[in-house]
């Protein structure tokens, strides 16, 4: 395992679930205190996961299931809108690794190589939905949309949320999905989407900024409607 | 520590845990700073909404099953990449030893062939070196092959000087040591033209390097 270098330092290594955080306003990069004994644990699993993987062995790829299949597919949810197109998205993500376990290099961790794969199997789906929705020009099948809000009545709060990240920026909407709800690090986004670490930091802040000016309307006209 | 309301955007980005503590503090005598911290907060709790990890007994069984028949379609492409898997793996540094040790162990086979030759021209000669003829249809051969591949490399270039994923980016690196280990076995070649052995490696390489690209286009077809 000589050739598993690593760019990405231990911190950005993913845990393997979710963490519970609440109200995660806390950045969490700034705890004091150097490298846990579980952040080489965690090395050593995502290595030892990235060998299996590369002999082959479908053991190996139930355990990338066991340990991240239900975050990814939710991950592809939120981007892709729907649980089918997310589901596809996901398979495919464990094929592509199936094909190219061979050239993975080891420059960041093995999970983080494959939500980077999930991520861009994501972008792909969207724009081959877009480009069969210009086609066809008509995105009444293709393209689920959150139900339309009846006159009157309270949205939910999840409809609302999603109808605000489908206004902000493709980057604005990753970063805010993958670190508010996925629950990862800068450090960890920054190896997915091939960002800086501040990048990252800065676009979560615009995107969060930009969704409580769509979530909280101004308190004059909210005074108005009631 | 001292904040005040110019700070929140700050710490809002790139706060530490001190200066959070901090904010909170000041907010609890500045109705505005305590509105705005309460809707960012309210933003992280409003993304719990979006969270939903509930299983689906029958995704791994189509994964696991998607993933059989992959593994069923292509054993040769398996067995061949397990072959070459360390290529991609190798540091930048690695292309250029890797060259230098097939250079090495090319000249160190030209040298025992050129030690073990016949010195007075009797016996069968040695069959690692080609004759004049078989040569020339070598080379010719060899040029065609080339030729075909340039083709297949034309048609993949777009996708490889402008990679689109991380999987394009592995090929295009993996491309690139397999031109530097074509280019000095060429070299070789072309000082010790009739060395079979050399032919040889600089066949498998080629054959590397079109199977490379025929993944390449095929990434493109998907």
């Amino acid at each position: 395992m000589g050739t598993m270098g690593l760019a990405l330092p231990w911190k950005a290594r993913i845990s393997s679930m979710p963490r519970e955080r609440g109200t995660r306003v806390e950045p969490s990069e700034h705890f004091a205190g150097g490298p846990s004994p579980a952040v080489g644990d965690a090395r050593s699993e995502d290595a030892a996961l990235a060998a299996a993987c590369r002999s082959g062995d479908l053991r190996a790829y139930d355990r990338l299931y066991t340990l991240h299949g239900a975050r990814m597919k939710n991950l592809a949810r939120n981007v892709l809108g729907n649980p089918s197109d997310a589901e596809d998205a996901v398979q495919e993500t464990f094929l592509k690794v199936q094909r190219s376990i061979a050239s993975f290099r080891g420059h960041s961790s093995f999970v983080t190589w494959t939500y980077r794969i999930l991520i861009n199997t994501c972008y792909d789906a969207r724009r081959s939905r877009l480009r069969k929705k210009e086609v066809a020009n008509d995105d009444s099948e293709e393209t689920p949309r959150p139900e339309p809000r009846a006159p009157g009545a309270h949205p939910s709060l999840r409809m609302a949320l999603e109808r605000a990240l489908a206004k902000l920026t493709e980057h604005q909407r990753d970063v805010f999905l993958l670190y508010e709800v996925e629950g990862f690090r800068h450090a960890e986004i920054a190896g997915m989407l091939e960002m800086t670490e501040t990048a990252s930091k800065n676009t979560l802040f615009q995107a969060k900024k930009n969704l409580r000016l769509m979530l909280e309307p101004p308190r004059g006209s909210a005074r108005e409607t009631r | 520590m001292q904040v005040s309301c110019n700070h929140r955007d700050r710490i809002f980005e790139d706060g530490t845990l001190a200066e959070w503590a901090a904010l909170e503090a000041h907010a609890a005598t500045c109705p505005l700073c305590a509105e705005e911290v309460r809707a960012w907060k309210s933003l992280s709790v409003a993304a719990g909404e979006l969270r939903d990890y509930s299983d689906s007994p029958s995704f791994w069984p189509r994964i696991e099953r998607a993933l059989a028949e992959e593994a069923a379609r292509n054993p040769r492409r398996a067995e061949r990449k397990g072959w070459f898997s360390f290529l991609p793996s190798l540091s930048p540094a690695w292309p250029a030893a890797l060259a230098g040790a097939l250079v090495l162990m090319l000249t160190l086979s030209a040298a025992r062939i050129y030690l073990r030759r016949p010195v007075n021209g009797r016996g069968t000669g040695d069959q690692s070196l080609l004759k004049s003829k078989a040569l020339k249809e070598v080379e010719s051969a060899e040029t065609v092959y080339q030729r075909s591949i340039d083709k297949l490399a034309a048609e993949a270039r777009p996708q490889l000087e402008s990679p689109a994923t991380p999987l394009l980016a592995n090929y295009h690196e993996k491309l690139f040591v397999l031109d530097s280990a074509i280019a000095e076995l060429r070299a070789q070649a072309g000082m010790n033209p009739s060395n079979a052995q050399l032919r040889y490696q600089l066949l498998a390489m080629y054959q590397e390097k079109q199977h490379a690209l025929e993944e390449v286009l095929e990434t493109k077809r998907q």
